[in-house]
């Protein structure tokens, strides 16, 4: 639980298993930011980077912002957003538009 | 006189891609159930993950790129040919190999391995199929055999099912699982186990089947084929699992299965995909063979491999 926030901890998702120190960890969740940063503008959201909140923080470019658990949660919340999922095989992101 | 005198006893185990084939010959190995026992591990890709997890086995053969059920099929008679001819040169006294077990990829029908096995006139005086052993994944088999035809015909050959994953599905859909199973091999012996360990299956007489349409009325699909897909340095851990749980909450009913072994700042990672459920990553000790590291083996249909990898250079794109 982050003493904080009160945004309790997720250990354990499975995308997070490639960081076994807390600065590693630190690291990996600003370049998650700045990879979802990439993605998430194309369905009207912006992901913030930075170590200080546990999770990941999510704002909607019409205003209102979460703070997300995981990954599974963003694609969950972008889906609901834009009325269809995030699909890495858009031909936005394979360079066939 | 035993049918299966002076012939090694073959033990065929199939199932469904991710249905839990290898976790479960894992613990047997593990439990020293198969003692002795020479191990062929056979995989549709050219990726072999599986025999990495699979190191306990006191021998261990590796069949890769290729489905030993199709085009690998002479592959599997020329290696058993090979271990039959071994056999033969051990000099009285010694042990001999009693036993084989053949871990099919999840896209075998095990039922033309078998007959392969049998028909082949050298094997048939060395080699006695004795078992097929079906694991079936409580989690997702009920909707792979509303529409995949080769789960079907996997469940339909087996002697022995074993339904893995027990714990993670509810009791009532436990029970419609099993009601089916019995329905399409009554004959066939039923087990649960989870991550390999026997576990106890529920009472199912007084539940229904799941009434499955005709596998000729099934729509036809593209087949399910394995993309080889390398993670080469500019593609970063954390990028690729951006990449990977977006693809798998967008197309998770396609992507059947990934796998693969990945180096990462904690170790090399296994990492392992069923549908829509990642299990969390292993990890491995630095040894064997690590000459696969960071090859990633995708299986499933409805996209180009070379829109996959594209897509993943994007995400791992450094400056946007």
């Amino acid at each position: 639980m982050c003493s904080a926030c009160g945004f309790p901890a997720a250990p354990g998702h499975w995308t997070e298993a490639g960081a076994p120190t807390a600065h590693d960890r630190l690291r990996s969740r600003m370049r998650r930011a700045e990879v979802l940063q990439a993605v998430l503008p194309f369905y009207g959201l912006k992901a913030y980077g930075g170590g200080e909140v546990p999770g990941i923080q999510i704002s909607a470019l019409s205003g209102g912002e979460s703070i997300l658990r995981d990954l599974d949660e963003v694609w969950a919340l972008a889906e609901k957003m834009s009325g269809g999922p995030v699909d890495p095989l858009d031909p936005r992101f394979i360079g066939d538009e | 006189m035993n049918a299966a005198e002076g012939r090694i006893r073959l033990t065929a185990l199939g199932g469904y891609l991710g249905s839990g084939k290898t976790t479960w010959l894992r613990h047997q190995l593990h439990e020293g159930r198969l003692r002795g026992a020479h191990v062929i591990v056979n995989e549709a890709a050219e990726t072999p993950v599986d025999d990495a997890l699979l190191g306990q086995s006191s021998t261990l053969s590796v069949l890769a790129g290729g489905c030993v059920c199709c085009a690998a099929r002479q592959d599997l008679i020329d290696l058993l040919r090979r271990i039959s001819d071994e056999r033969s040169k051990v000099e009285g006294g010694a042990a001999r190999l009693e036993k084989i077990v053949l871990e099919t990829s999840g896209l075998a029908d095990p039922g033309p391995i078998v007959e392969a096995i049998r028909s082949d006139p050298v094997l048939v005086y060395h080699v006695v199929v004795s078992e097929v052993i079906v694991a079936v994944d409580a989690l997702h088999s009920l909707s792979q055999l509303r529409g995949e035809p080769l789960g079907r015909r996997q469940i339909e050959v087996a002697d022995r099912l074993i339904v893995t994953k027990v714990d993670q599905v509810a009791q009532g859909p436990l029970q419609t699982l099993l009601a089916t199973l019995s329905c399409l091999n009554p004959g066939a012996g039923l087990s649960g186990a989870v991550r390999g360990v026997d576990s106890p299956l529920p009472d199912f007489s007084g539940a229904e089947p799941e009434r499955l349409p005709e596998t000729d009325q099934l729509s036809p699909k593209a087949p399910v084929t394995p993309v080889r897909l390398h993670l080469d340095d500019s593609i970063d851990w954390t990028a690729f699992t951006v990449w990977l749980s977006a693809l798998l909450h967008a197309r998770g009913d396609d992507i059947v299965r990934v796998k693969g072994v990945v180096r990462t700042p904690t170790g090399r990672l296994l990492l392992q995909t069923v549908r829509k459920v990642v299990q969390t990553p292993e990890i491995l000790p630095e040894q064997g063979d690590m000459r696969e590291d960071n090859m990633i083996v995708v299986i499933g249909r409805g996209y180009k491999a070379e829109h996959l990898r594209r897509s993943l250079q994007y995400f791992a794109r450094r400056s946007y």
